[in-house]
């Protein structure tokens, strides 16, 4: 019974493993009063290539404004929270595009930042 | 002297290892579901492409370059930029009024522009991005 149950979740986990974004190599910059995020309904990573992702999956800029609006669908506005994780050596080139997409699928925009230490709102 | 021997260590039965590897993802699954994400969440108004339409003359404008911000033309560092951004959006009552337009130059670096873009929240303006559009023209 133990066997199958192990199993079962294996194959749980390589299934959502699919879906995240955690094999993305990127890391956060760091700002001060940043706040706790809420549930997201859609990820965009910009990693350290600058290449950039959609829950997971490379994407190309121009694409992603379309993309997220399908996937965003009829959400109303204030649940509509994409997060947008960007390398911290990113310029504006890479990163501006990707903000202007999101903004134009009508994301709730939330930048994944790290804290500086003792900046963290509850 | 002789010393007392101990007891021996039992082994865990073998079949109870499946069980034991189980609950142990079952408590690391649990562990990294439970860590929370931080972040700075962005209110941006919906990308329009005929912003040449807007009355610009009522907007506050920055520019962004790696070395400087540059608030209506006079370049500051970002201490001196959040007093004089919160100082100068003071003064502006309608929603309208508030808009501030971004515009960076490509190599500006991301923690520098979310700084910009926090203090501009943080003093009372809707941020909104100026991005240059490419236009290839032939030239026979």
């Amino acid at each position: 019974m133990g066997d199958i149950g192990f199993l079962l979740l294996i194959f749980f986990v390589i299934l959502a493993r699919a879906q995240d974004d955690s094999h993305i190599q990127w890391q956060p910059a760091k700002l001060k009063d940043v706040e706790m995020a809420a549930a997201p309904l859609a990820s965009v990573a910009i990693d350290t290539g600058f290449k950039t992702y959609l829950d997971g999956k490379e994407i190309s800029p121009d694409e992603l404004a379309s993309a997220l609006t399908t996937l965003l669908g009829d959400t109303p506005s204030g649940q509509r929270n994409v997060f947008l994780k960007v390398h911290k050596e990113a310029k504006a080139s890479h990163f501006e595009p990707v903000i202007a997409a999101i903004s134009e699928a009508g994301g709730d925009l939330v930048h994944i930042l790290e804290p500086e230490e003792n900046s963290t709102k509850p | 002297m002789k010393l007392k021997r101990g007891k021996m260590l039992i082994d865990p039965p073998a079949s109870a290892s499946s069980d034991i590897a189980f609950t142990l993802i079952i408590f690391f699954l649990v562990c990294a579901a439970v860590q929370p994400e931080t972040g700075l969440s962005q209110i941006l108004p919906k990308t329009e492409e005929q912003a040449e339409k807007r009355d610009q003359s009522k907007n506050i404008e920055v520019t962004i370059t790696p070395t400087s911000i540059v608030l209506n033309g006079s370049p500051l560092q970002l201490p001196a930029f959040s007093q004089r951004i919160s100082a100068a959006l003071k003064q502006k009552t309608r929603e309208t009024d508030r808009i501030v337009v971004v515009k960076s130059s490509p190599d500006t670096p991301y923690p520098l522009w979310i700084a910009v873009s926090q203090a501009i929240e943080q003093a009372g303006g809707i941020l909104t991005l100026e991005l240059e559009t490419e236009r290839v023209i032939n030239v026979e």
